[in-house]
């Protein structure tokens, strides 16, 4: 297991370092740079900038040096969208109310993806079955801006229930909390719709299985065959689905970020590149990818941390 | 083998041995033949796929609508009396006014607004009926409010026209922009998936078939870019090659044959070795031979899935895009950009929203349901 992990570890060492090297050669190839910025006027300035970030160097030299700062951790500092702020901290003043609003978007998503999965997999073929995947696919075709918008207009402007966008508060409150909750709404039915799809194909699949038989001919309730053998089997994807989702909701909140005026991780990216503010783009780039593809190898591992059977790697020879 | 048992089974081989000629005879040519006889015709397995298809409901319904949504894309267009470039400011934003719905109150060009009651004559010609008055305290005082309702046919000087779905801020007839969007939007979805198919079939059946080291190159190579984040690279993209259809499609094209590639792969690889493939490998045939006669009729349901699967992950990426403002370029319109343009106004227009959201939501549907018939249609072991 452990050389496994090992082996991943170092892929993605080696993935991660060529799409930085990517972003990196796209950005500063780019026609434009920051001194093009008109706001920038005085001649000093931009020889003091032109020195500092080695403008006049040729591009695998700079390339050079701005591996060296990363590895350094040094992250550099924003200069057109927040000026003279250290990447790193535009990073971490914006990560929070996306993270938040991911983690909880995930917390509502997977008991609720879990529970119409399951019912609707036991029930099969019922006319609970037809209405709930019904609106399942429904959610799904429905693109996640336009259940935002739909829940904006209904739930916030005409009923007035909910405020229409985010509160500017930067602790976590009920008062913020009150106000993302239809962005944590608009984010999560897809995922629920996903996991409720995912997991009832799995376990309908499971029930029909030769050992579920068995559980039932050894004398096993119902409740005992579904939660010990069932169940256990049918979630062996749902780990990494879900670690997957996760991911993707990370990357695709901009649109809703953007309805519900949230002032997330993605709103700094577009105006990063916007502004070409490269060494902001960089950084937050670097994140997305990070977390990426750690995400990827967590998705992996968790097959063998839920079903013992798949451990591999370490089995490769034997 | 048969002579030696014969010999040692003297009373069989004897008995076999000394059959006299004459004893022979033709038979089977004038005999009833006992065989049951073939009930029914031999069904192909295109004829298969057909006949599954055929009887879903579900996905001829959903065909029905891709192929109506298709041909709005091409004559929509057309049908509207205005263009879908044609401003028209003193006619902005009107809302839908259909000929024959309006008779029994919907879609009439009407909508209730809430002006205070010193400015009730301002609205004299057009009002239609006061809804319901009420005080409101202001920072001046008590102020009396109406919610009216008005014909903003009337009020805009705009009687006998008739703006089916209504108009933007610019006076454009939305109906005609609908449906102009729609066609750019699909044209868009087509290409991408077209370019997708093709270079991920190669790309995969070159891995899956040939394997080896070649195998392994490609699969690193797909992993690092399925690992890149989507969002940044999109972007830094768009920004590299301005927007328009033709960058789009390349920044959809550059991740988006991964996918296909390796359903193609794993399909490619399960079949190279079956004894049918072998046989004509033996007999000499080509491996791209091989590859296309042999191997990819069997893979061609799961591609044939996947791409109407991609169809709308595209019309939904290129929306989100849109969001962005960095979609399709105005003044050409696309589902995305009019999506995004109805949000901007969503709490005092909704129509701009309804009629995007309603076809987006349609084509989406409609094509996710044709690509779950598709693939259910493809499994043979559903056949009855």
């Amino acid at each position: 297991m452990t050389k496994y992990i090992i082996q991943r570890l170092i892929a993605a060492a080696f993935a991660f370092i060529i799409i930085i090297a990517v972003c990196f050669f796209v950005l500063y190839s780019m026609p434009g740079s920051i001194i093009s910025n008109p706001t920038i006027k005085d001649e000093t300035v931009i020889k003091k900038i032109e020195e500092k970030y080695h403008l006049n160097e040729p591009l695998p030299v700079q390339f050079g040096y701005f591996i060296k700062d990363y590895m350094n951790f040094d992250f550099g500092e924003s200069l057109v969208v927040r000026p003279g702020v250290k990447v790193f901290d535009v990073i971490k003043e914006r990560i929070n109310v996306t993270i938040q609003l991911n983690v909880f978007s995930a917390l509502f998503t997977l008991p609720i993806g879990m529970f119409f999965g399951i019912t609707m997999a036991l029930k099969k073929d019922s006319v609970y079955d037809y209405i709930c995947s019904s609106i399942v696919i429904l959610v799904i075709s429905a693109p996640s801006f336009v259940i935002a918008a739909v829940l904006q207009y209904f739930l916030a402007y005409k009923l007035g229930w909910f405020p229409l966008t985010l509160a500017p508060i930067v602790e976590l409150n009920w008062e913020k909390f009150y106000s993302m909750i239809l962005p944590i709404f608009a984010m999560s039915f897809g995922s629920i719709a996903s996991i409720s799809r995912m997991l009832r194909a799995e376990l309908s699949e499971v029930l029909t299985s030769d050992y579920m038989l068995l559980a039932k001919a050894k004398g096993l309730t119902y409740s005992q065959t579904i939660v010990r053998h069932a169940l256990r089997n049918a979630c062996v994807p749902l780990a990494s689905t879900f670690l997957y989702l996760f991911v993707w909701v990370i990357s695709s909140s901009l649109v809703i970020e953007n309805i519900f005026g949230v002032p997330g991780l993605s709103k700094v990216l577009v105006s990063a590149i916007n502004a070409r503010d490269h060494q902001l783009t960089l950084g937050v780039t670097y994140f997305y990818t990070l977390i990426g593809l750690l995400m990827a190898i967590a998705a992996d591992l968790s097959y063998g941390v839920v079903d013992p059977r798949i451990r591999m790697g370490a089995k490769k020879d034997g | 083998m048969d002579n030696m048992i014969l010999e040692k089974d003297p009373i069989l081989s004897e008995d076999i041995l000394n059959i006299d000629e004459s004893e022979f005879k033709l038979r089977k040519k004038d005999d009833i033949i006992y065989d049951a006889k073939f009930e029914g015709e031999a069904i192909s397995y295109g004829r298969d796929v057909w006949n599954r298809f055929k009887a879903d409901k579900v996905t001829v319904v959903a065909t029905t609508f891709i192929v109506i949504i298709i041909i709005m894309a091409i004559i929509g267009p057309h049908l509207s009396k205005f263009t879908y470039i044609e401003q028209n400011l003193e006619h902005a934003y009107l809302p839908p006014r259909i000929p024959g719905l309006e008779k029994i109150g919907i879609f009439d060009g009407t909508k209730v607004i809430t002006i205070q009651k010193k400015n009730l004559e301002n609205y004299q010609d057009c009002l239609l009926k006061v809804i319901r008055e009420y005080s409101m305290s202001t920072r001046t005082g008590e102020t009396t409010m109406l919610d009216i309702e008005i014909d903003v046919y009337k009020q805009k000087g705009a009687e006998d026209v008739y703006h089916w779905f209504g108009t933007d801020s610019l006076g454009r007839d939305l109906f005609a922009r609908l449906w102009q969007g729609t066609r750019i939007s699909l044209i868009l979805a087509f290409a991408v998936v077209l370019i997708n198919l093709t270079i991920g079939l190669v790309v995969g059946a070159v891995a899956g078939y040939y394997g080896g080291w070649i195998d392994i190159i490609i699969q690193r190579a797909l992993e690092i870019i399925n690992s890149i984040p989507q969002l940044p690279l999109t972007l830094i993209l768009i920004m590299w090659f301005g927007s328009g259809i033709l960058p789009l499609i390349i920044v959809f094209v550059l991740t988006g044959w991964v996918g296909i590639s390796s359903s193609v792969r794993v399909q490619f690889y399960r079949y190279k070795n079956r004894e049918y493939v072998l046989a004509s490998r033996t007999m000499g045939a080509k491996d791209s031979r091989i590859m296309y006669k042999y191997i990819l009729p069997n893979a061609a349901g799961t591609i044939i899935t996947s791409c109407a699967l991609s169809v709308p992950s595209v019309i939904f990426q290129e929306a989100g895009l849109s969001y962005l403002g960095l979609g399709i370029q105005a003044p050409n319109p696309s589902i995305g950009q009019l999506l995004s343009d109805g949000q901007k106004v969503l709490l005092d227009y909704p129509h701009l929203l309804l009629f995007p959201a309603l076809v987006i939501v349609l084509l989406m549907l409609a094509f996710n349901l044709l690509g779950n018939g598709l693939r259910d249609a493809f499994n043979p072991s559903l056949r009855q």
